[in-house]
């Protein structure tokens, strides 16, 4: 199929994967609300004298230019029905005032009491990143962002109406799926990491309900709370990062240097995911988490991970396992087929080094075999609605860094033989 | 086809932050006209009270300013002060810019913290003037903020400790510095470029021999970065890469030249089969063009030619020599000139007693502003999420309860507040807490950073 949406044409440097003019008009009816224009703001700073300086008012504050702009900003939308409430944000149904059929959700950043330090750091990471990754079909737009009352951040983001992969891949009995559905959905996700990547962008929170889906099925990444910019090297990162089934055995064992790769490993977690309809490596703890990966996947040694034992919290169960080799994969996560099997393996490859990247991903062969993506419009999705409400959730909810994980880490020389 | 550069163009540098020389100093002219206008309307409206306590309840009878009507009563004649000029606040800005990297450079922050923290600083008064929110605070706030961009998180109290301020006083401005940066927090700097440009400098064969140059230029080029560009305009003119040519250009003028024949090589190599040079998207103009394959037709070829051709070469060579020119201005040699002790005296010091007098009645203190916005957000509180839901009622309503009085009461106390702000902004002791670096008396100035290298 000539509309593919999946393959990037891997050669071209034009980059297919970015602003196709018929993504433009996505038939979810979103228009580009676009940025306040800096017309705006020179028109405002052309007419210093304020019309709203009335007596009806003497204990408000008069507005100054920039604040003006923020009230051009905030009156284009109309706040409607609160979707989810949360700790850290409230989301709210919205549309464009002058186009009431143009909705959007709007994300409200509360002022969080036990955060004493200012603008909360996932606002400002989210904030930072969103705005700079604009313009791809699988990220999730951000029109706007306007200042409220007290001070609270509003997010005008993409409405995305038809809930999360998760929502999909458990209702096991009333979606059914097939390969050419997974194949579509991967596609969207690749090229999403792919975009991050080249922009040099980590998102470290790759997981199934933070894949939300629009209106005509396009599959979008989400909350950006935890991601941060390519560090430069020699530059030490958090290892606290990604909610754990999704997390690659580096940060696991406290890599504090680490690249892209980790993501893969959490899209290689989201693919397994799809094939098997229930979470692959469901680990209730690190120490567990790692007992998984060395069962199922393999166990990190110095011959097939060379320098993996010096990371610092580097700990396996006794009994090593060897690496599985993709035939080990074929029964269980055969549905995608060989070639599919064989991308899952790549993303799975312990050493992040060797692990494949999004750009090798998308070049790859499996996009190419029988059966082709299913068109996005075409795709499955869950009956019943709900999808308004999920969103409200996903986009409410703090990301993925697990409080009792920090503790755990001091637990680490535990008794793997003690758990099955 | 040069997809670095279409992607530039997304970043929020390029679409909010980016300007012509002649844009750039429309919109300084344009915030200071519009602070002048509302500063005399404010002064004019609430007048300074000469005496000690006016009836406030008088001030407040006075129809908002006939802006040149003086006062019937004359118990402020209210003559307007000489506000700054345009100049004079750029020179301010720039002024307290390099107080930042000052700051910085003592505490050991990452070249890339340094340089976010002075553009925000800078990128905020473009469209705030310094006469509307004091320079000296909003200094801390950039400098915290850019940490907590750059870095994810930063400990307030052990920031609060170093510069002996409170945690008040610092996130009282982070609102605000948010608002005027428009919500983008990412600055796009040249440090890595011209880590790029060296590698692939050294990578040239007969570079081999003369890796000691190669230093030195990296050396003197990442002095220049440290500082040139952001005491200049540099960042709203030009982007990472061309700012990183023209900083080599300037510490080596042939190793910038190299770079770029090589990268816009195409009508001198006969046979361009040859590869671009991978890091060519260091050329700013636009290379990267590499991966074009069987291009031997001729839409390929002048394709090219567009991309990494002599005629692109000219104008990027014009262009970092434009970016060379301004970075000149400013060579890291000048840090001395910015504490230069008569520097400060004659142009520093009258500058700042002259805003001092100039300031914002109603906007200086960052600290009460933000809490009469608190106060003001806590009266609406009780209806907070219907009220966005149902717009304009909800605003009438606000002015109904101000007709019917409760308001007067409040706004008294409000104007009591601020006087008492103002008297103390004006009094010996707030100017030293006002401005660690030396309020009015220059001894200041030398040692204000001296104790911060120990502290970390």
């Amino acid at each position: 199929m000539a509309v593919s949406p999946l393959v990037a044409p891997p050669s071209s440097l034009t980059s297919p994967l970015k602003r196709q003019p018929s993504q433009q008009t996505s038939s979810n009816g979103t228009p580009n609300f676009g940025t306040a224009p800096l017309s705006a703001a020179k028109a405002i700073l052309g007419h210093p004298q304020e019309t709203s300086t009335s007596s009806s008012t003497p204990p408000s504050l008069t507005l100054d230019p920039i604040e003006q702009m923020n009230e051009l900003e905030k009156r284009k939308y109309v706040k409607g029905r609160k979707l989810g409430e949360g700790t850290y944000a409230n989301v709210y149904l919205g549309h464009s005032r002058s186009d009431p059929s143009a909705l959007v959700a709007i994300k409200k950043i509360k002022v969080q009491a036990q955060y004493n330090d200012g603008l909360a750091p996932d606002a400002v990471r989210e904030l930072k990143h969103l705005q700079e990754l604009r313009g791809h079909p699988n990220i999730i737009q951000l029109y706007s962002v306007f200042s409220s009352k007290d001070q609270n951040l509003n997010l005008v983001l993409e409405y995305l109406p038809l809930g999360d992969l998760e929502m999909l891949i458990k209702d096991v009995d009333r979606v059914r799926y097939g390969a050419g559905d997974i194949k579509a959905w991967m596609g969207m996700l690749t090229r999403a990491v792919w975009f991050c990547h080249e922009n040099y962008v980590l998102h470290r929170d790759i997981k199934p309900n933070n894949l939300l889906i629009a209106a005509d099925g396009e599959v979008k990444l989400a909350d950006f709370g935890l991601a941060r910019g390519f560090s430069d090297p020699g530059w030490r990162m958090t290892a606290t990062v990604i909610t754990r089934w999704y997390r690659p055995p580096e940060l696991l064992f406290g890599a504090r240097h680490y690249s892209g790769a980790v993501d893969i490993w959490s899209v290689g977690m989201v693919f397994a995911e799809l094939i098997i309809r229930t979470a692959y490596l469901p680990g209730n703890t690190e120490v567990e988490q790692i007992a998984l990966i060395c069962k199922q996947i393999g166990t990190p040694t110095e011959d097939n991970w060379p320098g993996v034992t010096q990371l610092t919290q580097y700990t396996v169960p006794s009994e090593i396992t060897p690496v599985w080799g993709k035939e080990a994969y074929m029964g269980r996560f055969g549905a995608v087929g060989s070639e599919g099997v064989d991308l899952l393996v790549k993303t799975l490859a312990l050493d992040p080094k060797k692990r494949i990247t999004a750009r090798e991903m998308l070049e790859h062969k499996w996009w190419r075999t029988e059966p082709k993506p299913t068109r996005k419009e075409d795709l499955p999705r869950k009956s019943g609605g709900g999808g308004e409400e999920k969103m409200g959730a996903d986009l409410k909810r703090r990301n993925g860094v697990l409080e009792e994980d920090r503790g755990s880490k001091v637990a680490r020389k535990l008794d793997f033989g003690a758990m099955k | 086809m040069a997809t670095e550069d279409a992607r530039y163009r997304d970043s929020s540098q390029y679409r909010l932050w980016s300007f012509s020389p002649t844009q750039l100093g429309a919109l300084r002219e344009k915030t200071n006209a519009a602070a002048r206008a509302r500063i005399s309307e404010r002064l004019l409206s609430h007048p300074l009270p000469t005496t000690t306590t006016s009836t406030s309840s008088k001030d407040l009878s006075t129809p908002t300013s006939n802006a040149n009507t003086p006062d019937p009563d004359g118990n402020s004649t209210p003559a307007l002060p000489e506000f700054l000029t345009p100049p004079e606040e750029l020179t301010l800005v720039g002024y307290y810019t390099s107080e930042i990297l000052r700051a910085s450079e003592a505490l050991h922050y990452a070249d890339e913290i340094k340089a976010t923290a002075a553009m925000f600083l800078k990128r905020f008064y473009i469209t705030n003037s310094i006469m509307t929110y004091p320079p000296a605070e909003m200094f801390f706030v950039a400098l915290f903020f850019a940490c907590k961009v750059d870095t994810g998180h930063v400990n307030l109290s052990e920031y609060t400790k170093i510069f002996n301020k409170s945690p008040e006083e610092i996130l009282a401005g982070e609102f605000l510095l948010c608002q005027g940066l428009r919500f983008a927090f990412d600055v796009k700097h040249p440090y890595r470029a011209l880590r790029g440009a060296m590698m692939e400098l050294a990578s040239f064969p007969d570079m081999q021999s003369d890796l000691k140059r190669l230093d030195a230029a990296e050396a003197r080029a990442r002095k220049i970065l440290q500082f040139s560009p952001l005491m200049t305009d540099a960042y709203f003119h030009y982007t990472p890469s061309q700012i990183m040519l023209a900083a080599l250009s300037l510490a080596d003028r042939g190793l910038a030249e190299r770079l770029i024949q090589e990268t816009f090589h195409f009508v001198q190599m006969e046979g361009n089969s040859a590869d671009t040079p991978g890091g060519g998207n260091n050329g700013g103009g636009g290379g990267g063009g590499g991966g074009e394959r069987g291009n031997k037709n001729y839409r390929a070829n002048e394709e090219k030619a567009k991309v990494i051709g002599s005629q692109i070469r000219d104008k990027v060579l014009g262009t970092i020599e434009a970016c060379r020119d301004m970075l000149n201005r400013e060579l890291p040699e000048r840090k001395e000139h910015w504490t230069n002790k008569p520097f400060i005296k004659t142009q520093i010091t009258p500058l700042r007693k002259k805003l001092l007098k100039c300031k914002d009645p109603e906007r200086w203190n960052l600290v009460e502003l933000q809490r009469v916005r608190r106060e003001q957000a806590a009266r609406k509180m009780d209806s907070d999420d219907e009220d966005d839901a149902s717009g304009g009622r909800r605003v009438k309503k606000e002015e109904d309860g101000d007709i019917f009085g409760g308001d007067l009461g409040h706004s008294a106390k409000k104007r009591k507040v601020t006087m008492k702000k103002e008297e103390d902004l004006f009094g010996g002791p707030m100017l030293v807490k006002e401005d660690p670096f030396g309020g009015a008396k220059v001894k200041k100035e030398e040692d204000s950073f001296g104790g911060f290298g120990g502290v970390l």
